[in-house]
């Protein structure tokens, strides 16, 4: 009988975990205490450096989601399915974050909880595809059948990830013009936002590895369930 | 300013709510897995030896 997935050892996880639980204090540290305030909107403005990393974190999921989605379909290699499911259910809470945090911002500064601008209803969309996604895979039965259905629309959910980068730059929106990478940005506070968003991606990666660890053992849960069943019937 | 300090601590709140509660359900759905792995594979040796005494 081969090593059961949970008897394996791991030891990049747990580090990875202490990296970015220390990471995070450190960028909590810059964001509540160092950068200094924005001018025009004061402390409110701090959340900035959260809702935009959590939407540029939630982007490199899918996208990695994406392509491990491509390579099952050319591979049939279950192992990339696991990674792909782990990257869009942790992409998808990443992405929940960005709107709820969003949401709080908007509110004070505009006087609205939710506008219904280009980016805003890009950024819901790439929410409600994903949500799909995960009510699709509880819905397909058949392990392989459900692999490549869920793969189909991951790699659908990957076309709106270009939509909302750009919708502030197609479109007139109530979300600001670009400021990143356009000047538009203090050195101090693109030093945090880089931070921060590098800490997130490091959250990001110790997350989906125990996800892909949960999804490997539902798999071999489902191997397990099968075998016995053959053997009583 | 106090007012808009409010909302910053809500933002950070919810957002650290929400990855604490998804850490957390990955982590007790791993334990409950890790139960039910070692119970099926338990059964499956039983059931082998059974097929084949």
């Amino acid at each position: 009988m081969p090593k059961s997935t949970a008897q394996t050892s791991d030891k990049l996880t747990p580090v990875l975990g202490v990296t970015a639980a220390a990471m995070l204090v450190a960028a909590l540290y810059m964001i509540f205490l160092w950068v200094p305030n924005e001018s025009t909107m004061g402390v409110v403005q701090r959340i900035f450096y959260f809702h935009v990393p959590s939407a540029a974190t939630s982007w490199v999921a899918f996208f990695v989601g994406g392509v491990a989605a491509v390579r099952y379909l050319v591979s049939r290699d279950p192992r990339l399915d696991d990674l792909s499911v782990a990257c869009n259910e942790t992409g998808l809470v990443f992405c929940i974050v960005n709107l709820v945090t969003g949401a709080f911002w908007a509110k004070p500064i505009w006087g609205i909880w939710w506008a219904w601008d280009a980016r805003g209803t890009s950024a819901m969309l790439l929410a409600v595809i994903y949500i799909g996604y995960l009510i699709l895979r509880q819905s397909v039965d058949e392990p392989s059948q459900r692999a490549v259905v869920c793969a189909v629309v991951s790699i659908c959910g990957m076309v709106d990830i270009p939509i909302i980068y750009m919708a502030n730059r197609w479109w007139r929106t109530q979300h600001p013009a670009p400021v990143i990478g356009g000047g538009g940005l203090d050195a101090n506070m693109g030093m945090v936002l880089g931070f921060a968003t590098l800490a997130l991606l490091t959250l990001l990666w110790y997350i989906v590895r125990q996800r892909r660890k949960l999804a490997e053992m539902q798999r071999e849960t489902e191997g397990l369930r099968q075998m016995i069943h053959a053997l009583a019937g | 300013m106090e007012e808009n300090l409010r909302w910053l601590w809500y933002a950070f709140g919810s957002a650290w709510i929400i990855h604490i509660a998804y850490v957390h359900w990955i982590a007790s759905r791993t334990k409950e897995l890790r139960v039910q792995i070692e119970s099926l594979r338990t059964l499956l040796k039983e059931q082998e030896r059974k097929a084949n005494p």
